[in-house]
């Protein structure tokens, strides 16, 4: 996959986002071109790895897909500590998982990895005729919080690639070429390697 | 309303339906995968060889069945119901010699495997379910589920979402009837007890309960003791506490059983709980092939919440040389979940659960949970803390 003298970059991402906005789909899609109209819940967390091949780099993915119901939350630094990309996932078709959404990247502000790639979903862009969060609303508060927006469907693969390739597109360029081996992840107290190019 | 009846010929059904599992010349030649369904109905993957695993499950369960059978014929039936010895293991001390030994053989027998057609029965007793049960009037569950009709809460908002998605596919429970009974259950207990109200996790546990059962009721009193008596409090109350703390204890056990597994882990910054929160909140059914969540759950309702670190410590200790090899995070859940998801004999699973990990008493564990408990609620709280200095901000 990596191209000769291409640099590889290992990077951890993160899925938050309410129960049922589609977290699992996306990365069912992005990673195995898959769709179900009845996607178990995930409990805990799931994970999944991908590659992707740019220009500059390849980016290998380590994916946390980790469960929404409100309850699960306590869990949630176990999974986003030491990430390189977070993505948080709203539904277009609910103002509730909006709200949800704002919380994340609150909290995610907050970790302390000023470094870190954020994006704001808002999925299932094919439920248009039940849409409850103008796109110009999400896109303000992506705005307002360093972090890009994007409109998705997984059902009909709408934006999926464009999302993944848009998040290692940033981190290919958050890692410079020199010197060979980085990390970039400034959580030194985590002693954690979860981000790092090698050239 | 579905009748208890026609359930249990669906059960029957499945069971009748699937004949010695042969592959097909071809599949044999390719050694490709295969689909087919289990005994209890549900989707599995699998090469030949597990294919042959199974059926070799299926005669060791026909040969278990006749155990069973052979000890009623002596023993008379129901022996093993009876409180003194089904308590046994509990009051040994002032037991008469013939019950400590039926409370023995009891406890050997369970870990062999219930055979499925016992299983609603001898679960439904010796979990305590039927002694709850008979505390309340008769009439309690159709009262319940009156009551609770057509009320509409956060819980049962999240239940409905659900549905459809509990493993979606079955050909019992993936059909209204289906849906309607998990429903019936998830509801009656989110207004049984209102701080559990709906956990996701639970769908794929009672629906897993409706298949064994086979009667609603039946189903909705076992999911009642198993979240009251006998898992740890507040696996599924709202920040997951208990579960916070059955994963403490987990990782210290880890360390002490399997020292070279839990070093070598830590060196690769990977966290247990990574995997095993699921494993402790599903009880093992998304993970094990179902034949194998049910022998771990027949010892479950017998022994207790300590079943589930034997088998979390099993899972580990059969791959411990494969594991020590791993370089990254990714190799060590792969090799987890090949290794979960390929278990088809229960018996390579509780073999290493029972004989190769070295006795723990529920004893210790409870003092170790004590002894997490501090340090998991002051987590949680400084976490509350934090979140509610982001509200204060916003203002
Ligand atoms: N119409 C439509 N449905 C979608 C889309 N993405 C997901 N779904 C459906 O929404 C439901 C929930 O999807 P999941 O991917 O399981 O959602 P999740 O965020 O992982 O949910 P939890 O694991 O419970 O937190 C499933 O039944 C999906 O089929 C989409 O883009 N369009
Ligand atoms: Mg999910």
């Amino acid at each position: 996959m990596a191209r000769p003298g291409n640099k590889i970059i290992q990077a951890k991402l993160v899925l938050l986002g309410d129960m049922g906005t589609g977290k699992t789909s996306l990365v069912l899609r992005f990673v195995k071109g898959q769709f179900f109209e009845n996607q178990e819940p995930t409990i805990g967390a799931a994970f999944f790895t991908q590659i992707l091949s740019l220009q500059e780099a390849t980016v290998k993915f380590d994916i946390w897909d980790t469960a929404g119901q409100e309850r699960y939350h306590s869990l949630a630094p176990m999974y986003y500590r030491g990430a390189a990309a977070a993505v948080v996932v709203f539904d277009i078709a609910s103002k509730d998982t909006f709200i949800r959404a704002k919380k994340w990247v609150e909290e995610l502000q907050r970790q302390g990895n000023s470094n870190l790639v954020m994006a704001l979903v808002a999925n299932k862009s094919d439920l248009e005729p039940s849409r409850e969060v103008d796109t110009e609303e999400g896109e303000e508060f992506a705005q307002e919080n360093g972090m890009f927006y994007i409109e998705t469907s997984a059902k009909t693969a709408e934006n999926i690639n464009d999302l993944f390739y848009e998040i290692a597109q940033r981190l290919a360029k958050a890692c410079p070429s020199k010197p060979s081996t980085m990390n970039l992840n400034n959580e030194v107290q985590h002693r954690r390697k979860l981000f790092c190019c090698f050239g | 309303m579905y009748g208890t009846q026609s359930k249990r010929d669906l059960a029957l059904e499945f069971q009748s339906q699937i004949p010695i599992l042969r592959p097909s010349i071809h599949a044999r030649r390719a050694n490709l995968t295969v689909k087919f369904q289990d005994l209890y109905g549900f989707t599995v993957e699998g090469n030949v060889d597990d294919v042959n695993v199974l059926n070799e499950v299926r005669e060791k369960v026909r040969k278990q069945g006749r155990v069973w059978w052979a000890l009623e014929a002596n023993k008379g039936a129901n022996w093993y119901l009876e409180p003194s010895i089904s308590e046994g293991i509990a009051l040994k001390s002032s037991l008469k010699f013939s019950t400590l030994a039926n409370a023995i053989t009891l406890k050997r027998l369970i870990r062999k495997g219930i055979p499925p057609l016992l299983r609603p029965k001898v679960w439904f007793s010796l979990s305590g379910a039927a002694k709850k049960k008979s505390t309340v009037p008769e009439s309690y569950y159709n009262d319940l589920s009156k009551a609770v009709e057509g009320k509409v809460t956060p819980a049962t908002r999240q239940i409905d979402h659900d549905l459809p998605r509990t493993f979606p596919g079955h050909p019992w429970l993936d059909t209204p009837e289906g849906h309607a009974a998990l429903r019936r259950v998830l509801v009656g207990y989110s207004f049984r007890d209102s701080d559990v109200g709906y956990c996701q996790g639970l769908n794929y546990v009672a629906a897993l309960l409706l298949l064994v059962m086979k009667t609603e009721e039946d189903a909705f009193w076992m999911l009642a003791v198993l979240l009251e008596n006998v898992l740890v409090n507040d696996c599924y109350t709202n920040n997951l506490s208990g579960c916070h703390v059955e994963q403490r204890v987990f990782k210290d056990i880890l360390v002490k059983k399997c020292p070279r597994i839990a070093t070598h882990l830590e060196a690769l910054d990977f966290d247990v709980s990574l995997v095993a929160t699921e494993w402790f909140l599903c009880l093992f059914s998304k993970s094990l092939p179902s034949e194998t969540t049910l022998r771990v759950w027949d010892v479950l309702f017998y022994e207790g919440a300590k079943v589930l670190f034997h088998v979390a410590l099993a899972i580990f200790k059969m791959k411990e040389d494969e594991l020590l090899l791993t370089h990254h995070v990714g190799d060590v859940i792969n090799i987890l979940q090949k290794t979960t998801h390929h278990l088809f004999d229960p018996d390579d699973l509780l073999t290493v659960a029972f004989d190769k990990i070295g006795s723990m008493t529920t004893n210790t564990i409870s003092k170790q949970r004590k002894k997490q408990e501090p340090a998991v609620m002051a987590e949680l709280d400084q976490r509350l803390r934090r979140l509610n200095s982001l509200k204060l901000d916003d203002k």
